[in-house]
């Protein structure tokens, strides 16, 4: 076991660690956004809105990460391109990593949305409507800062979970951290040193995802 | 309690339904199982059956078609196997589980278009060379490029772990930023007609085998003499010296009687 080569291709896994936050916090903005969107859309009363929104989250939720992230880059935004702008060059990988990632995390927080809001008794929006507000107004001033403080758990959940998944990108050579260990280990030979530093390097971005980021928006939040 | 039933119900249906799919799952494995070591034992006694590993993702060395694992390097090893008299069985195990089922006895063979080099030389035995092979760089038809060392700055697309990897990391440093290594190589061809790589570096049959394939798009193929020439080896386990020995031995005769020529024509042309 030669743990030297974490050192000798320290740029590769720097570059991966960078790339890896990059990709979870691009889908986890997006994703977020999207979620919320998709969550209303599938409470309207507009029936052919809750419908696609419906059929969003079964495909998204309902098809492998990975199958989607192969379908997206390789498929997807090549033909989109191509008609877009013919002749040009398609985005990189991480781009594809991007809508992967963010179209997918939409589906799961559209979820947790819905159940957050569904769980805020239908009084408090029969109150707000009886003070004058508009929906959109009771929704956003009254409904959405109570859903938000029972959501957070679960969405804390999801980001991790988000962080991890993003590793699924090395399949299109994504310079993320998965990438940059699996690579490591098919040009070394060298197996645990790659994979165990990959794995630290992980834990430690999930524990500060849960120790400092999600606490401290729970304590922020805190009806207690 | 009515909850409770209900929860006891869908236990059971779960487990049910786990352990049918597991039963299927192990059903097939040993029908499997027992048509290899059937057809292993009907010409004789308990002869020895060489489970032969390769990756199936490298047209025209190895491919599938179907369910079935076809290429130039399955009919080399075939004829190998047919010309030396032992059996083999075929397990499509990818590229690295190939190197891993080596090292723990579960492959005994492997052939995969595996280079020879001193680095693999240090943990496994190569036979004879069966195929000469040099890398060549994909590039677009209007390219200047005319040697590897103008794809300074580049993004250059490998499959991971092979000896265009290698070349590439040789020539522009281990961590070369514009470095990408795709699982195989369809896909890094894939994205160089996407435009995301601006070349491909690989091994020459792989390459030739696309320009016959993609008459439609525009691209070149540029040799750079400063490649040194490589071997395709057929790999065991270090100190495995009977398969090593069955393996020298079949390829000697086809190499004699004009067998591995003719499979070489077939799919690379006489030229």
């Amino acid at each position: 076991m030669d743990w030297s080569v974490i050192y000798e291709y320290r740029e590769l896994f720097i570059r991966g660690i960078i790339n890896t936050i990059l990709l979870t916090a691009v889908a986890t903005v997006c994703g977020t956004f999207l979620g919320l969107f998709i969550s209303l859309g599938k409470m309207s009363s507009n029936r052919f809105w809750r419908w696609i929104c419906s059929i969003y989250v079964e495909l998204f939720r309902g098809t492998p990460m990975l199958v989607q992230i192969l379908l997206i880059h390789f498929a997807v935004i090549p033909s989109i391109w191509g008609l877009l702008y013919p002749g040009e060059s398609s985005p990189e990988a991480i781009y594809s990593g991007f809508v992967a990632l963010s179209l997918n995390a939409a589906a799961y927080i559209a979820e947790i949305f819905r159940a957050g809001i569904q769980s805020i008794d239908p009084g408090q929006m029969e109150a707000a409507r009886s003070l004058g507000m508009t929906k959109g107004m009771a929704m956003r001033l009254i409904i959405l800062p109570q859903a938000f403080t029972r959501m957070l758990p679960a969405i804390g959940n999801e980001f991790i979970a988000l962080l991890k998944d993003s590793s699924l990108c090395a399949v299109i050579a994504t310079p993320e951290l998965n990438y940059a260990a699996m690579n490591v280990a098919k040009s070394t030979f060298e197996r645990y040193p790659p994979y165990m530093t990959e794995a630290a390097v992980y834990l430690v971005l999930t524990l500060f995802l849960s120790r400092v980021v999600v606490r401290g928006l729970e304590k922020k939040y805190s009806t207690r | 309690m009515r909850i409770g039933k209900k929860w006891f119900k869908s236990l059971v249906l779960v487990v049910g339904v786990g352990l049918l799919v597991s039963a299927c799952g192990s059903g097939g494995q040993q029908s499997s199982g027992t048509g290899a070591s059937g057809s292993g034992s009907s010409s004789g006694a308990d002869e020895k059956v060489y489970v032969v590993g390769t990756d199936a993702a490298y047209p025209p060395f190895q491919m599938l078609e179907a369910d079935k694992i076809s290429g130039h390097d399955i009919d080399v090893m075939n004829a190998i196997a047919e010309a030396g008299g032992f059996k083999i069985e075929w397990k499509n195990t990818g590229w690295d589980p190939l190197f891993d089922g080596l090292d723990k006895g579960t492959v005994d063979i492997g052939i995969s278009s595996i280079t020879i080099t001193d680095k693999r030389k240090e943990k496994y035995d190569f036979s004879e060379p069966y195929f000469e092979a040099n890398q060549l760089i994909l590039v677009a038809e209007d390219s200047p490029v005319t040697k590897l060392a103008d794809l300074k700055g580049m993004k250059i697309g490998v499959q991971a772990a092979t000896t265009g990897e290698e070349v590439v990391k040789k020539a522009f440093g281990d961590t070369y930023q514009g470095l990408m290594g795709y699982d195989d190589m369809p896909s890094s061809v894939d994205d160089f007609f996407n435009g995301r790589v601006d070349a491909v570096v690989g091994d020459n049959g792989v390459l030739q085998y696309y320009v016959k394939k993609i008459q439609d798009k525009k691209f070149k193929l540029i040799k750079d003499d400063s490649f040194e020439k490589e071997y395709y080896g057929i790999m065991v386990k270090k100190g495995n010296t009977d398969a090593l020995n069955k393996v020298n031995e079949g390829l000697k005769k086809i190499k004699e009687n004009g067998k591995l020529q003719e499979i070489y024509n077939q799919y690379f042309g006489t030229n």
